[in-house]
């Protein structure tokens, strides 16, 4: 694969935080690193992702979503020409109960990509807590090639 | 067997419920059904406004774990995994899920779900959730 630019990185991150709305600006997330060997990306915790009424545990829902976003960055950063992309189907493991008032951190990657279909794997934890893993997931994603990339829609049709 | 209400207001007490802003709508001893407003923290999609997969997933979750355990006291039914397949776009507008608790052991509890729009012969996502009873 092809070294990342720092023009491409900037890209990326740009388009993430011009959002604006929806779940991904919701989740407030900080991407961290951009390699080749994948992503890894940072959610601030938020009380509205918790099922306690204390707030402690965050639902495992909420890491799913966090996993399927970041197979979608990791997708980006790792496949050109991409036009669309549909997450064809997900697997969670959820590993541990995830109680904790800590970032989450979430590292992702795309282990195989082929003209159709991409294939992602990733791991979650809180922030300084890399040995005690809380989810694991993996998923292939269909993707679509042509010149209207949805890269270059989303970075340059920033509305809002 | 427990009334609807409290059930939602079990629901309404739990923070990402809320988030979600879901209803639970028919309740039996192996079957869950709920419906969930459209609201734009769901977006995965920010040109095309489709619920993002995880919202879909979370909805999905939800629902299988009131089916498995409707009269949780403090927080829901243990999720141990699951696996979803995407079959359409889920699109602005309400998602509804339909929860089958396919077999509840002495620990573990094994719950199909499907999700759909305009008609359940077109399931926007079927998903298969474990849960741990103990």
């Amino acid at each position: 694969m092809a070294e990342i630019t720092k023009e491409k990185m900037e890209q990326i991150a740009q388009m993430w935080n011009a959002r604006g709305k929806g779940l991904i600006t919701h989740m407030a997330l900080e991407i961290e690193e951009v390699s080749s060997d994948g992503v890894r990306v940072r959610m601030p915790f938020n009380p509205d992702f918790c099922v306690d009424s204390d707030q402690t545990l965050l639902h495992g829902g909420i890491l799913t979503a966090l996993l399927d976003s970041v197979f979608g960055l990791a997708n980006f950063v790792a496949i050109e020409g991409v036009s669309t992309m549909a997450t064809l189907d997900l697997r969670v493991d959820y590993l541990r109960a995830a109680r904790s008032r800590a970032d989450v951190i979430v590292h992702a990657h795309c282990f195989r990509k082929t003209r159709h279909i991409a294939f992602n794997a990733g791991s979650i934890w809180f922030d300084g807590h890399e040995d005690a893993e809380i989810a694991r997931g993996t998923a292939s994603f269909a993707l679509t090639r042509g010149d209207t990339s949805l890269f270059e829609a989303m970075t340059k049709g920033k509305a809002s | 067997m427990i009334d609807l209400q409290t059930v939602n207001a079990n629901v309404s007490r739990v923070p990402f419920f809320r988030f979600l802003n879901f209803e639970v709508q028919s309740l039996d001893s192996l079957h869950a059904e709920a419906g969930m407003t459209f609201e734009s923290r769901h977006i995965g999609n920010p040109i095309m406004e489709h619920y993002h997969g995880g919202i879909i997933a979370s909805f999905m979750e939800a629902t299988a774990a009131i089916s498995v355990h409707p009269d949780f006291a403090d927080v829901p039914a243990k999720p141990i995994n699951l696996t979803v397949d995407y079959l359409r776009p889920g699109v602005k507008g309400p998602l509804y899920a339909r929860a089958n608790v396919t077999r509840k052991g002495k620990r573990i509890a094994s719950v199909s779900v499907i999700t759909w729009q305009t008609a359940l012969e077109k399931p926007v996502a079927e998903g298969l959730y474990h849960f741990l009873l103990v």
